[in-house]
């Protein structure tokens, strides 16, 4: 295992039981995220990246289990793995927050309306350090001020209602850094923010990344995002990493049939109106009624038998790997 | 938050003229008119018929309709309501003596079943899917189901007449001087009275809780490592919280009508036992008072729960809505 | 890690899936959702029991309600009465079987009654607008000012007591949150653009109303309707036991109630009062299982 490997997910399986139903969310997945770098996870609605994410924080719904596999974070005294955790026992509880943060897609409703700002910073402040009310307080300012919030003695004493979209997920971010936890997790961080609050909100992401070498693990739907912020890309499809590897790797030499089609169906600026866009063909498979084999089979052109039992995780080269029995540099 | 309220009184006003209007009305469809109500009834014998009819004159009663809904009004708003019939003491006179037995018991049911309520709905969304939720809420579907009436007759069955642990009823006894003294007397009212709401809360706690509980603060509480304990209770529960106290002034209404016949299960001298004397004795000017008054408390406890849950809510607070 | 019962839970759901064992499934997903709720299923029994057995009551019972028998005065429950019978020697289980004609009665026609009136101003009221609907919301809103009991007790001391008075008054009392109910909806659901396509094609206001939009409301007015006549099956208890309700010549369970205002037959006589009460509760309580099953099935927020 690298030294600066701060999570290694391996083989990790997570079912839903709602409505008396088994959804296999996650079947299968495995990468690892490394410190002072950023690791992009992209797939289409529903794939199964925020039950991903959810599940290194455990913080699940009830009605799902971790089922196999191994969540194992690198921590300085020793490994600590994750998946052997009770959901909200003491160990848990001391890695959220403190070690491992995480920053949710809508910051309308991810913070309380009923407490100030400075209230839910410090509560994290509180419960993982040792600072005393006035440390906290100068702490939350700092944090405030760092992640650009104008005025913050003023603003720390506000509700959240008070805030803009884009304030809001800076409070959230200040939340989320206040101990310099070695891994953040951004599940979709500015989908609820307009275009110039994200590119801000991404451009404090990447500082976090070179300032105290986090470990970021950023889920998005936006290709352009991954292109700019990513070291390394994921693609997930239901419920599989079918793709993974540098952002050279992924972007520019794709091997999934599925990557192909998702990168041929986002326009690229500059090439005019011309460029030929093509939506996916056929449409995602019932969660509940999930094919044997390939999952990208049912829609995937280049289908054949072979592929109706799951492909094996191959390597390309060193740093990238794909599942699928027919990537297009050649076969397995 | 201030014009808040302020506002908030404003809005009270025609629904006040409405209400007195509507009274009105029916009080002009009871045999009599206002001056037989004005009037002690030993009073009114002494008055010749001319004398009456002039005080009828005086009075603007032979004038149209809306003229003597003026007048009746501007009596009642200077604090006249008129005379009962059969006693012929002044309305006034009656509710005030009567009000402070039936403040109290609605204030003890209300702690009761706040309490309680909010206690055991809570308890029960953090226990979800448990037998003891189960049970709660069963044993809460019970209480919004059988008579209140009827829970507080098996009451007083076991535990004044079969075990004689408490009183069969009444408030004062002779030589009753504190309110410890006649502590045992409220305890079956208040605990029969306060089913029914203590059922309603619970049920209504239970789902804000389990509500709040879903809500992605809530998960982001947990991401920061808070304990449990705080997340349900200084997250969960603080925002939980504000819609029950709304729902309980809501549930006022079952509060006061529940406290009328109660009342007059456990002959406790209250305006509710009052109300039912009048209605059955065709008390007309009483039983139309006694109805406005329940209204104007109805309306003002819901400015106070109006102005209370302002006042939990940061942002109604803070002025904005 | 999860608790024990869920994991076995858990294990059970994946192995039948496993297996492919399919859940059987009933057609209509409401009603699947309805019958699936243990208690919405025991409380449709329970209704149906005691409603047939108060419609059927000639067939079940061989005593005449209202036939005073001076030789058979406050006997205890026997296989001859089975409920006992009162002071002037009247049969209780048929007084209780011949009452619930006229309690149900009073309380499902009066909650169907309000309903009909409330629904139907309130779903013209939600889609006109204009001073129609601001004159019926304010008079809804004097109305629903009152706590319910002191409305009806005020309007019974001045029209006087009778079973149709009666029926009236409960209307005049609950027809304001059905009113409220419908005429909410439909202003949400005038915005949808089914409606507004039905507007464009130029259809009455009248069918679109009635036509099109109720039956989009049924759901939430059938979970009110029986939970109105819940509780005006619990009112006309109320009043009837206070003496002010039915006339007390007409058998109901609140009337044969109003026997136990009397000390001495609290304690002495509990089959005059005891089993009646318990049957309004149990009706009640069945009649609330339906609506909570009925909010749920009607409801597709709380699958699960
Ligand atoms: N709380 C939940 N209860 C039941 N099923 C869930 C829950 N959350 C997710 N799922 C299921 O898990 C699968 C993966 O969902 P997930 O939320 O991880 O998708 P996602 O990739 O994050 O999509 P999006 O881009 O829309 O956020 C879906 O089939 C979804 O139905
Ligand atoms: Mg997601």
């Amino acid at each position: 295992m690298p030294s600066d490997t701060a999570l290694t997910v391996r083989n990790l399986k997570t079912y839903f039981y709602n409505n008396n139903r088994c959804n296999k969310a996650v079947n299968g997945v495995s990468f690892s995220i490394r410190r002072g770098k950023t690791l992009c996870i992209v797939g289409e609605s529903g794939c199964g990246k925020s039950v991903t994410a959810s599940s290194i924080m455990q913080l699940l719904p009830e009605l799902s289990r971790i089922e196999e596999g191994n969540i194992v974070y690198h921590a300085k005294t020793g490994d600590v793995h994750i998946e052997r955790l009770e959901r909200n026992s003491d160990e848990m509880r001391s890695l959220r927050g403190a070690e491992i943060a995480m920053i949710f897609q809508d910051p309308m409703t991810a913070l309380n309306p009923a407490y100030t700002i400075g209230f839910q910073i410090g509560e994290t402040l509180k419960y993982h350090t040792a600072m005393s009310a006035s440390e906290i307080r100068t702490r939350s300012l700092e944090l405030l001020r760092d992640m650009g919030i104008s005025l913050p003695e003023q603003r720390i004493d506000e509700y959240p209602h008070q805030y803009s979209g884009g304030m809001r997920q800076r409070a959230m971010i200040a939340m989320a850094m206040a101990c310099n936890p070695k891994i953040l997790i951004a599940d979709e961080p500015t989908t609820a923010l307009d275009v110039t609050i994200q590119a801000q909100i991404f451009e404090l992401m990447d500082n976090l990344k070179v300032e105290y070498k986090t470990a970021i693990m950023l889920i998005t739907h936006d290709m352009g995002v991954v292109a700019e912020l990513a070291d390394e890309v994921a693609v997930m499809y239901m419920g599989n990493i079918v793709e993974s590897g540098t952002v050279d790797d992924v972007l520019r030499r794709p091997q999934h049939p599925y990557t192909q089609a998702l990168l041929d169906s986002i326009p690229v600026l500059g090439r005019g109106k011309q460029q030929k866009i093509k939506a996916i063909s056929g449409s995602t498979p019932d969660a509940y009624d999930r094919p044997v084999g390939c999952q990208f089979a049912p829609r995937c052109e280049k289908a054949t038998i072979a592929c109706n039992e799951m492909p094996l995780d191959t390597s390309i080269t060193t740093s990238h790997t794909v599942r699928c029995w027919h990537p297009r540099d050649g076969a397995p | 938050m201030l014009t808040y309220i302020i506002r908030r009184i404003l809005i009270l006003i025609p629904m006040l003229f409405g209400i007195s209007f509507l009274v009105y009305l029916g009080l002009e469809f009871t045999p009599g008119d206002a001056v037989s109500h004005m009037i002690p009834p030993d009073l009114a014998n002494q008055v010749s018929a001319e004398k009456l009819e002039a005080i009828r004159e005086s009075l603007g009663l032979n004038k149209s309709f809306l003229h003597r809904y003026w007048s009746w009004l501007s009596h009642a708003v200077r604090g006249d309501f008129g005379h009962s019939i059969s006693g012929g003491v002044s309305i006034s006179k009656i509710v005030l003596d009567r009000l402070p037995a039936t403040l109290e018991l609605s204030a003890a049911a209300l702690i009761i079943s706040t309490i309680l309520g909010i206690m055991l709905g809570t308890y029960s969304a953090l226990h979800k899917g448990t037998y003891t939720d189960s049970g709660l809420t069963a044993v809460g579907m019970l209480g919004v189901s059988i008579p209140e009436f009827f829970f507080g007759l098996v009451a007083i069955l076991i535990f004044a007449l079969k075990l004689g642990w408490l009183p069969v009823g009444g408030r004062l006894m002779p030589g009753m001087e504190s309110w410890i003294d006649h502590l045992p007397n409220i305890i079956l009212p208040a605990l029969v009275l306060s089913l029914m709401m203590t059922a309603g809360v619970m049920r209504y706690s239970r789902s804000s809780m389990l509500d709040a509980l879903n809500k992605e603060f809530v998960k982001t509480a947990r991401a920061k490592g808070m304990p449990e304990w705080r997340v349900n209770f200084l997250h969960g529960f603080r925002v939980a919280l504000t819609p029950v106290v709304v729902i309980i002034g809501f549930r006022l209404p079952t509060l006061i009508g529940g406290s009328v016949i109660i009342e007059e299960v456990f002959q406790w001298p209250g305006v509710g036992a009052e109300f039912i004397q009048a209605v059955r004795g065709q008390d007309y000017p009483l039983v139309m008072m006694i109805a406005l008054f329940s209204v104007f408390a109805m309306l003002m406890a819901s400015l106070i729960v109006d102005v209370l849950t302002a006042w939990i809510d940061p942002r109604v607070r803070l002025g904005e809505e | 890690m999860v608790s024990k019962a869920l994991n076995k839970k858990f294990d059970r759901i994946k192995a039948r899936e496993e297996y492919g064992i399919e859940p059987k499934r009933v057609r209509s997903r409401a009603l699947r959702k309805l019958l699936s709720n243990r208690l919405a299923v025991v409380g449709l029994i329970i209704f149906s029991i005691i409603t047939l057995a108060s419609i059927f009551a000639p067939l079940l019972t061989q005593w005449d309600p209202g036939k005073i028998n001076l030789r058979a005065m406050l006997q205890p429950p026997s296989a001859e009465h089975w409920f006992g019978t009162d002071k002037t020697g009247r049969d209780v289980f048929a007084r209780v079987l011949y009452g619930g004609r006229v309690s149900i009665l009073v309380g499902l026609g009066s909650a169907l009654l309000s309903a009909i009136v409330g629904v139907s101003i309130g779903l013209y009221a939600g889609y006109r607008g204009g001073w129609f609907d601001t004159v019926t919301l304010r008079i809804s809103e004097l109305f629903m000012a009152f706590p319910q009991i002191i409305l009806v007790l005020m309007l019974v001391s001045i029209v006087g007591q009778s079973l149709f008075n009666l029926i009236i008054i409960f209307v005049v009392s609950g027809w304001g949150a059905m009113y409220r109910l419908a005429r909410a909806r439909m202003l949400s659901l005038r915005e949808e653009e089914y409606v507004q396509a039905l507007q464009s094609f130029g259809l009455s206001t009248a069918r679109i109303c009635y036509k099109h939009v109720l039956p989009n409301t049924l759901g939430p007015i059938m979970v009110n309707i029986t939970l109105t006549t819940a509780m005006f099956i619990l009112a006309e208890a109320g009043l009837s036991f206070l003496g002010l309700g039915v006339p007390l010549s007409i058998p109901t369970w609140g009337n044969i109630l109003n026997v136990a205002q009397d000390i001495r037959v609290l304690q002495n006589n509990w089959w005059m009062w005891l089993p009646v009460g318990a049957i309004i509760s149990l009706f009640v309580l069945s009649v609330n299982f339906i609506g909570d099953g009925l909010r749920d099935s009607a409801d597709p927020n709380l699958q699960g």
